[in-house]
């Protein structure tokens, strides 16, 4: 009975005490239970309940358990639970115990830095040497992490300092990696070989540059380090260059001055990454004036070297090429940086004006001599083809080069012609170039891209948007090669005459070849340039900073966006565009192109009054009235801004304007019939005006016009005393000029001004020269989407056809196999417009109002092309007599005659 | 990073460490793709010229020289071509840059403008043609004028190997080579006799300037420079402070 009450009694008592505590006060038997009850216990270091817990029971210490097979002891010295450390090392447990990985608990506590568990792990006789299953030591753990006090304590009992894990790699191979400075002295201090190399033969040095641990670097190389390559011949300064570590490089070179070479050598090596490279001699340059001077005048020798065997014909054009103009490019970077004391680039000079800071340019002096000498030798080449067509071909010139160019080569051009004919002299040479290799063309791309690296270099040292001087004098001198050049190979403009872009009046010497290359090779070039000033363009996704999103409100999108694109960097803008609808989540390219396409529908919103549809309905121009709006100047700016900004990002906009105004957007003038699209009735006149003889009319008009200012009528003359200028059958075309441009662009001259200054904040005027007024509207807008079957539904026959003729069925058969551009043309072609109105086909406008797709009949004969009147929308319609001829005229009308009128 | 405690006993302890590892490993796999610079020591680099009149084997000279063939069917040269190779002067590792001119008289002023620095030349004519020969004076002349004073030039007799068509003996061309103070080999590119010899005497003689302190390689458009490997203290570099600075850690 007692004793069922002593039962009892210690029964209520442990569950007073379980109670009080919150947990058992018994260990399970189960060890597995038992252990899973101590863990928690053990990590929060609750060593008077594990010592309670393990005082009565029969719980073996080291019991392994989890997936990993740690013991508690392990767990404490991982969670640096001293106390409990202590107390199962006194029960017994064992301090090397190793886990599945080889892990001991010693390898944990230095991995966490549990400082005091290491301290008695060591008391307790923790073996400092053991390694993990990949050979991993408690000092490689230190060494990771830059535990360096921890690790002074543990070094003394380590028996080798250099103990290697699986891949060779030693303590200071980690900690150099990681930057430890202090543990890198430590470890060097207890004896660390300096110069081990791992597995794959790379050393401590190596392992600090390939993470460009500048400072490790340095207190090794301080210490004798050597500078070796790992197996592969990858040097420690290779992975400086490739990782763009400056700094550490420097140091390389301090230390080893050979490698300075080595490194202006680098610039050669087409596997170096370019932007790395130069952020590299960025930094060294940068080290003082002379390092500055030092590594530009190296430069410009490498540069020469290339320059000259970019000029051996042997050598392979298109890697020579690359790395002749990559040293270039690396050059000017470093050059316009200037040298590190800050100089307001006053010290620049021109020609003549030499400076220090030119003589850099010295070496390329040689280069630029040789360039000049080929072109003069092949100026003289060519003017002797010109002038003695039958003496030539001793076989001593090049003029049987040329000639076999021009053999083999059918499109002849009109300096070199005739020398077609002396086929006679060319059998005779005896040079034997039989493989009729085109040596002139050849070396022209080869001179080119000298003539690319001249312009780069002179134009470095000229204050920016200024074309150097010796750079025109260089191109007047050369002028006629240079377009002969050209005329042979277009493609050596967009290749390599890329100073046409940024100097105006040079690309008009080139329009004209220029504008003849295809649209799809101008865009190219176009968008090249375009992207060019911008750092690191391949770069695509760049992380979007917060401030920088544009947040627009939908409710009043025009002037919220308004508000936020002035108050952004125009530099910002150009990087990239973020915009976020108040309110809403979205973000990304789907909102951005939203966002143009609301914003260019806001634009012409006739709330704003700032753009008035003009007579086709399709299109649009400023409104010569928009000053109603008091802001409205500000507002074309912004207009301007986002018809540039869309253009700059390749984000079609919904707006079509004028061809008139899309001519002003180019700077091209406007011409008379571009008046139709705000009054055709007048536009009619004018053009009577020019077909027929004036003299006898008696109109009395002269060089001035009426117009309503303010509600009174007034003379406005159309140039300096015109009012007492008759327009006469002889002036009568500078009339109709003059009155078309103050219909078209004096009246609204202040907004396209300001219209012209936003946009060209985003667009360069030389760059969008490159097109005409159509292909402009096809990069602003796109091209349109054309539906057949409403074209269809809404056309109409005159003149014989009806819908069943078979010319007709042919036809529209054809039209359905067009591609859209095509398409396109088609409708450009018959009206004059690539648009297709608001509402489909059924809304088209003639000069007078409506006037739908109308197609009539011509008597066919051989060789007819069809052609159209574009005031009716008309399409003049041979009755070709099969569908092929049909579709084969029709094309060749198409490509050739879409632009440009022949005035019915 | 390296710094996460672990309390999470169960969790894969490496991962810490080989997270810095792999970091390491990438980097390196790019490197190992990447053509590295052959690790041989390369202590000075010599600009060449091959000069002569058309049709004496300049181009042949120097692709039995880079190649150790004959070039068959070569062509006039084309303004100025290129080759290079690495020799043994002395123990010193030499680069050469080879510029090869044409002869032909209507590139004159092209290959002219490639004279300037030239460390030294092979000045070639053709055995069997006396035209060739008198020409000499001027390319000497140009070579002296336009390249430097102290350049290094060998006369090479080419075609050695068709005698029997000889039109200049090697009495007179060594006579005219020693008064213009020139070393003289005849050579032959078809068979490759002496063609080695007649770069590596020169390579040899532009060395020899450089320890007696005759050439200084510091000097700008001597048409040397010094390779990766550095011998700046064979002669005291004369540059800038500043240079002498940076050079004097190694």
């Amino acid at each position: 009975m007692e004793r069922a009450m002593e039962h009892l009694n210690v029964q209520l008592n442990r569950l007073t005490r379980s109670l009080r505590r919150a947990r058992t006060v018994e260990l399970p038997e189960d060890s597995e239970t038992a252990v899973y009850t101590l863990m928690p216990m053990v990590m929060a270091d609750q060593h008077r309940s594990v010592s309670e817990l393990l005082l009565n029971s029969k719980f073996d210490v080291n019991y392994a358990f989890g997936r990993v097979k740690r013991s508690l002891l392990h767990i404490a010295a991982n969670c640096g639970s001293v106390e409990c450390l202590v107390l199962l090392l006194k029960r017994g447990a064992n301090p090397n115990y190793q886990d599945i990985s080889g892990c001991t608990p010693l390898h944990l506590a230095a991995r966490n830095g549990q400082k005091k568990c290491m301290g008695r792990l060591l008391e307790f006789n923790a073996d400092v040497n053991i390694c993990n299953n990949e050979g991993l030591t408690a000092i490689h753990w230190l060494a990771v992490n830059g535990r360096t006090e921890l690790l002074h304590d543990l070094v003394q009992h380590v028996s080798n300092v250099d103990v290697e894990d699986a891949m060779g790699q030693t303590a200071l191979h980690v900690a150099c990696q990681n930057g430890h400075k202090t543990t890198v002295l430590c470890l060097l201090d207890s004896g660390a070989d300096i110069n081990r190399p791992n597995v794959s033969g790379a050393t401590p040095l190596y392992f600090a540059c390939s993470h460009g641990q500048r400072d490790t670097a340095q207190i090794l190389l301080l210490r004798g380090a050597k500078y070796l390559p790992d197996k592969n011949g990858v040097t420690p300064l290779d992975l400086c260059v490739q990782g763009g570590y400056g700094e550490t490089c420097e140091i390389l070179i301090q230390h080893h001055s050979r490698l300075f070479q080595t490194l202006i050598q680098m610039t050669q090596n087409e596997d170096m990454k370019e932007n790395m490279l130069r952020q590299v001699l960025e930094y060294v340059s940068q080290q003082g004036d002379s390092n500055y001077q030092r590594i530009l005048t190296s430069l410009a020798e490498v540069a020469t070297t290339n320059g000259h065997k970019l000029l051996s014909l042997s050598s392979n054009f298109e890697v020579q090429t690359k790395s002749f103009l990559r040293i270039i490019r690396i050059f000017c970077h470093v050059f316009c940086l200037g040298p590190s004391s800050p100089n307001n680039g006053n010290d620049m000079g021109y020609n003549g004006n030499k400076t220090p800071r030119n003589q850099v340019f010295k070496p390329l002096e040689l280069l630029w001599h040789s360039l000049d000498e080929w072109l003069v030798l092949i100026s003289t080449e060519l003017d002797k083809e010109c002038k003695d067509i039958n003496v030539s071909s001793s076989g001593n010139d090049i003029t049987s080069l040329l000639l076999k160019k021009q053999e083999a080569d059918n499109s002849v051009l009109s300096e070199t012609p005739p020398l077609l004919l002396d086929a006679e002299g060319v059998m005779k040479t005896p040079e034997g170039y039989t493989d009729g290799q085109d040596v002139v063309s050849m070396i022209a791309n080869r001179l080119s891209a000298v003539i690319q690296a001249f312009y780069m270099c002179c134009s470095c040292q000229m204050p920016h948007g200024m074309t150097s001087p010796r750079f025109i004098e260089f191109l007047c001198k050369h002028d006629e090669v240079l377009k002969c050049f050209v005329t042979r190979n277009p493609k050596i403009i967009f290749n390599h005459f890329h100073f046409l872009v940024e100097c105006p009046e040079l690309m008009s010497r080139f329009m004209h070849i220029i504008k003849g290359q295809p649209f799809k090779d101008r865009c190219e070039w176009f968008y090249e340039h375009l992207l060019a000033g911008q750092p690191d363009s391949d770069m695509v996704h760049r992380p979007v900073n917060e401030n920088d999103i544009l947040l627009v409100h939908r409710d009043a999108l025009f002037r919220s966006s308004c508000e936020v694109v002035s108050k952004s960097s125009n530099e910002k803008l150009k990087q990239g565009i973020a915009v976020r609808f108040h309110g809403e989540e979205g973000m990304g390219q789907g909102v951005v192109r939203e966002w143009f396409d609301i914003l260019s529908n806001e634009i012409i919103n006739p709330d704003y009054a700032l753009f008035t549809q003009s007579a086709d309905g399709t299109t649009f121009q400023p409104n010569s009235n928009s000053s109603v709006n008091p802001d409205h100047l500000n507002y074309f700016r912004f207009a301007g801004q986002i018809l540039g900004l869309a253009l700059y990002h390749r984000q079609l906009v919904n707006i079509y304007f004028t061809r008139s105004f899309y001519k002003h957007i180019l700077g091209i003038p406007v011409s008379y019939q571009d008046v139709s699209s705000i009054d055709p009735e007048y536009a009619k006149n004018l053009q009577w005006i020019l077909d027929n003889d004036i003299s006898d009319l008696g109109l009395e008009l002269s060089f001035s016009v009426e117009t309503d200012v303010f509600g009174t009528m007034e003379e406005v003359p159309l140039k300096p005393g015109g009012t007492a200028i008759q327009v006469t059958q002889h002036n009568k075309e500078e009339y109709v000029q003059l009155v078309t441009e103050l219909k078209m662009t004096r009246a609204i001259q202040p907004q396209i001004n300001a219209f012209l200054q936003g946009f060209h904040t985003f667009i360069l005027p030389s760059l969008i020269q490159l097109f005409d007024e159509y292909e402009l509207e096809l990069l602003l807008s796109g091209m349109p989407e054309i539906d057949v079957m409403d074209w269809k539904r809404n056309t109409e026959y005159t003149s014989g056809y009806d819908m069943q003729e078979p010319v007709i069925q042919w036809f529209w058969e054809v039209v359905e196999n067009l591609t859209q551009e095509e398409r396109v043309l088609l409708l450009q072609f018959v009206t004059g417009s690539s648009r297709v109105p608001h509402g489909g086909f059924a809304f088209l406008m003639g000069g007078s109002g409506l006037q739908k797709f109308t197609i009539a009949a011509v008597p066919y004969t051989s060789n007819i092309l069809p052609t159209s009147s574009t005031c009716i929308n008309m399409l003049k319609l041979p009755e070709y007599p099969c569908k092929d001829v049909l579709r084969d005229r029709l094309l060749v009308a198409l490509h050739c005659g879409s632009y440009g009128y022949t005035m019915a | 990073m390296l710094q996460m405690f672990h309390a999470d006993c169960d969790g894969p302890i490496i991962s810490t460490y080989h997270a810095a590892m792999l970091n390491l490993l990438s980097v390196s796999s790019v490197m190992f793709e990447c053509i590295s610079f052959p690790h041989i020591r390369r202590d000075f680099l010599f600009k060449f010229l091959v000069i002569g009149s058309a049709g004496s084997g300049k181009s042949c000279l120097l692709h039995q020289f880079i190649e150790n063939k004959f070039k068959q069917d070569s062509n006039h040269t084309i303004g100025v071509e290129f080759g290079s190779r690495v020799v043994n002067v002395g123990g010193k590792t030499v680069k050469l840059q080879i510029w090869d001119t044409a002869g032909q008289e209507r590139f004159r002023s092209v290959t002219r403008s490639y004279y300037r620095g030239a460390a030294g030349a092979l000045l070639v004519y053709d055995i069997t043609s006396r035209e060739t020969y008198n020409a000499l004076t001027n390319w000497l002349t140009d070579a002296r004028t336009l390249a430097s004073p102290n350049i290094a030039i060998i006369l090479c007799g080419n075609k050695k190997d068709l005698d029997a068509d000889r039109e200049v003996t090697f009495l007179e061309a060594s006579r005219f080579a020693q008064e213009n103070e020139l070393m003289f080999l005849e050579t032959s590119a078809l068979t490759g006799e002496n063609v080695e010899e007649a770069f590596l005497k020169c390579a040899r003689t532009i060395l020899g300037k450089i320890e007696s302190g005759e050439l200084d390689p510091e000097r700008m458009g001597s048409g040397i420079q010094y390779g990766d490997a550095s011998l700046r203290q064979l002669r005291q570099p004369r540059g800038s402070a500043a240079q002498t600075k940076q050079q004097c850690n190694c």
